[in-house]
């Protein structure tokens, strides 16, 4: 892991005076694109918080050793949060006011973002690929929106996409939800309510806290409900409870997760219980077919990291990586922070070698992609089945 | 009031006044990056005047309290709405909402009123649990644990914009807050807060009236509290349940310990000295360890407070009252205590 030093910050400083006569770009030498990202090293996520930037880091020595975006190296540095909204804003001024870097990328968490929010517009500083899939990071009526590009579906989408899943499956389909009591569940609610007036449909809604061990209650109204397909607003833990808990009561509906529970630790956990769960996802696995899969699963091997950690955050650190070297490539030689806004504006249907649906924005677009695979888990192992679900 | 000050030397107190004024200037004139020291200055004056609320009710009245993060979220929450959703001018907020915050301080004190030390700890605990999930729950008007966007502080016109006018804005309050909580604690209200923290029985005896005091303990302190809440609602100008979590109280109890309890400059300088510490010292630490040692660094800030906290407890017999107490008792029994009273 590399850290920002005060000498490099310096020497960094001594560059930028060196470079008078050109109103400089902050961030943005002859030589060099200094990024910002601040992720949970410390906090209650911190095992992301670590794969993350790892994997993207991959991807920029790639491309640094093919020479760089324009002649210029990407150099990231980092920061702390510990997901603490009011750090996550200290480490956006100091990465912007005193390391001076030229745009923030993947920070972690929903509420991370939202408190920078309007630092991002008072310094007109871009925010690519924030790493949560919050359907409100691409809303236009919030502050700052035009700076923030999102790349992930998000859990609006998602739930709306499962619920069509469902009754495409079986009409006579009887749809629940399982969601965990929050921002994140209230994200799924409004994917269901939508989901719910296209169909002419009610459905069944349990909530959970985050943290929950017991899902007694829950599922006995689920069963009782007579529901046949429970989608799972969870992260980890918590979905593992659940479908245990139905197994022990011999009730086995479908269960159909959002893109959390895509965690291989979910299907890992869960055991008999978990067999057949379906999980959206917005992206190719890391050991699909596709022609950015292999490349990281390259790279990493090349990197000698331990391999138990090559899973999804890494690569989701990886991918997000593609989009941001795709963006600095279209804004040219002359890098400035409205130029890269303006290029990233430009993507359309960037697909990464294969690992995205398609990510595209436009001026008044800020919601990368809509579209998810589905990833069923059969013994442990995860599995693809289908293509991109709009 | 004659005399009152007699035994302390007041002297350095202007031109303290008047570094606080030039602070700002300084740092403009040291370092381009002036504006990410002051934002870090901001919280530390927003936490210095939460944190002599509670040395108010911890340190002078001996009632320890794990939940002031949840009155924290309330003066937040509450001036938030007030000022955005009910058009209630920041100013009538800045007298409005500690009031109502100070309501919630004399609710979670009847509690107080008969139990006392790691019990009274545990139920202001759950205080700032249920305070978070009231919070989530009472979606309409705080868009759940998504968080809140505030509007910057106007008052009499003028728009408090950066960091740099919130910092004035801040500070204002700060010495405000200072000077009239070293009066009253120097006055008959604050001697009856300290009786009661030596030795209720005895300030019973000597007609302090108990009920009313440990209530007024609560309602000043939540009351500072919430004030400390507008501040940080509207200088932060983000606010979301993620803010108010239990580390952040047992965060301000560090930072009255390491202070010096029942000394309202104890409470100024410890959260200083922990703001800064968490703010600036520690990732400078961090990034040094790092840059040398191969091991996950990334913990050090717990163990550093655990740290802090542990030698403070040892050393800074004032802390946590009750719990201490039992220590100091513990100890000087040893080896000859008896076992059931500690287990």
């Amino acid at each position: 892991m590399k850290f920002r030093t005060p000498v490099s910050s310096i020497l960094l400083m001594a560059l930028f005076i060196g470079c008078a006569g050109r109103e400089p770009t902050p961030g943005v030498t002859d030589t060099e694109i200094l990024i910002g990202n601040i992720q949970d090293l410390s906090g209650p996520m911190k095992e992301l918080g670590m794969a993350l930037p790892h994997g993207a880091n991959l991807y920029f020595n790639y491309i640094n050793d093919k020479g760089g975006i324009h002649g210029r190296q990407i150099r990231m540095t980092m920061e702390d949060h510990q997901y603490n909204p009011q750090k996550a804003v200290a480490a956006a001024k100091k990465l912007i006011e005193q390391d001076q870097v030229f745009c923030l990328y993947q920070v972690i968490g929903t509420s991370p973002c939202e408190a920078i929010r309007s630092l991002l517009e008072e310094n007109e500083i871009p925010l690519i690929a924030p790493a949560t899939q919050s359907g409100t990071m691409s809303d236009r009526s919030r502050t700052g929106w035009k700076y923030i590009f999102h790349t992930d579906t998000g859990y609006d989408k998602q739930a709306n996409i499962l619920v069509d899943y469902a009754y495409e499956q079986n009409a006579e389909a009887k749809v629940a939800v399982l969601y965990q009591d929050d921002d994140y569940g209230a994200n799924v609610l409004k994917g269901i309510a939508e989901a719910e007036a296209r169909h002419g449909v009610t459905v069944q809604k349990e909530a959970f806290q985050r943290g929950a061990t017991d899902f007694a209650g829950q599922v006995m109204n689920l069963n009782k409900g007579g529901a046949t397909h429970v989608i799972i607003g969870g992260v980890v833990r918590e979905p593992i409870i659940a479908m245990k808990t139905a197994a022990a009561m011999g009730y086995a509906p479908q269960f159909l997760g959002i893109s959390p529970t895509m965690d291989h630790r979910v299907a890992l956990g869960s055991g008999e219980a978990g067999e057949g769960f379906i999980a959206a996802n917005f992206a190719q696995l890391y050991n699909s077919d596709v022609e950015g899969a292999k490349l990281y699963r390259k790279l990493f091997a090349a990197s000698g990291t331990d391999p138990k950690v090559m899973g999804m955050y890494n690569f989701y650190g990886f991918m997000t990586a593609m989009i941001l070297v795709e963006g600095l490539e279209r804004a040219g030689k002359r890098l400035t922070r409205d130029g890269l806004i303006k290029a990233m504006e430009g993507i359309k249907d960037f697909d990464g070698k294969g690992v995205f649906p398609g990510i595209s924005y436009g001026p008044n677009d800020r919601a990368g992609t809509d579209a998810v695979v589905l990833v069923i888990n059969e013994g442990g192992k995860q599995r693809i089945i289908s293509d991109w679900i709009e | 009031m004659k005399g009152r000050y007699a035994d302390e030397n007041l002297k350095w107190i202007a031109p303290l006044i008047l570094l606080v004024i030039l602070l700002p200037f300084l740092l403009r004139g040291a370092t381009f990056s002036y504006r990410y020291y002051l934002y870090v200055l901001n919280i530390a004056g927003i936490y210095t005047i939460l944190a002599v609320g509670l040395d108010v009710l911890s340190g002078y009245t001996g009632l320890v309290s794990l939940g002031h993060a949840g009155f924290l979220a309330i003066g937040a929450y509450t001036s938030a709405i007030l000022v955005d959703q009910a058009g209630v001018p920041f100013g009538l907020s800045l007298i409005i909402t500690p009031l109502i915050t100070g309501l919630f301080g004399i609710v979670v004190g009847f509690p107080a009123l008969r139990i006392s030390g790691m019990y009274l700890g545990l139920t202001t605990m759950g205080f700032g649990f249920i305070v978070r999930r009231l919070i989530i729950a009472l979606r309409t008007w705080t868009e759940g644990s998504a968080g809140l966007e505030v509007t910057k502080p106007l008052l009499f016109g003028f728009t408090f914009n950066s960091d740099w006018d919130n910092y004035f804005l801040v500070y204002t309050f700060v010495i405000l807050v200072i000077v009239s909580i070293r009066r009253v604690m120097k006055s008959k209200v604050g001697r009856a807060l300290m009786a009661i923290r030596d030795s209720e029985h005895a300030a019973q005896a000597a007609g302090v009236n108990l009920t009313r005091y440990k209530l007024f303990a609560f309602f000043l302190s939540a009351v500072l509290a919430g004030l400390a809440g507008v501040l940080f609602a509207h200088t932060m100008r983000f606010i979301s349940t993620d803010h108010f979590d239990i580390l952040l109280s047992i965060y301000f109890i560090i930072m009255v310990l390491v202070g010096g309890v029942g000394t309202v400059y104890g409470a100024v300088v410890g959260t200083l000295f922990i703001v800064l510490l968490d703010f600036l010292a520690i990732p400078i630490f961090k990034d040094w360890l790092g840059s040398f040692v191969a091991v996950e660094v990334a913990d050090i800030q717990s163990l550093i407070f655990g740290l802090i906290m542990f030698l403070f407890i040892i050393f800074q017999p004032m802390g946590l009252y009750g719990m201490w107490l039992k220590m100091r008792i513990y100890w000087k029994l040893f080896p000859f205590n008896p076992k059931k009273r500690f287990t």
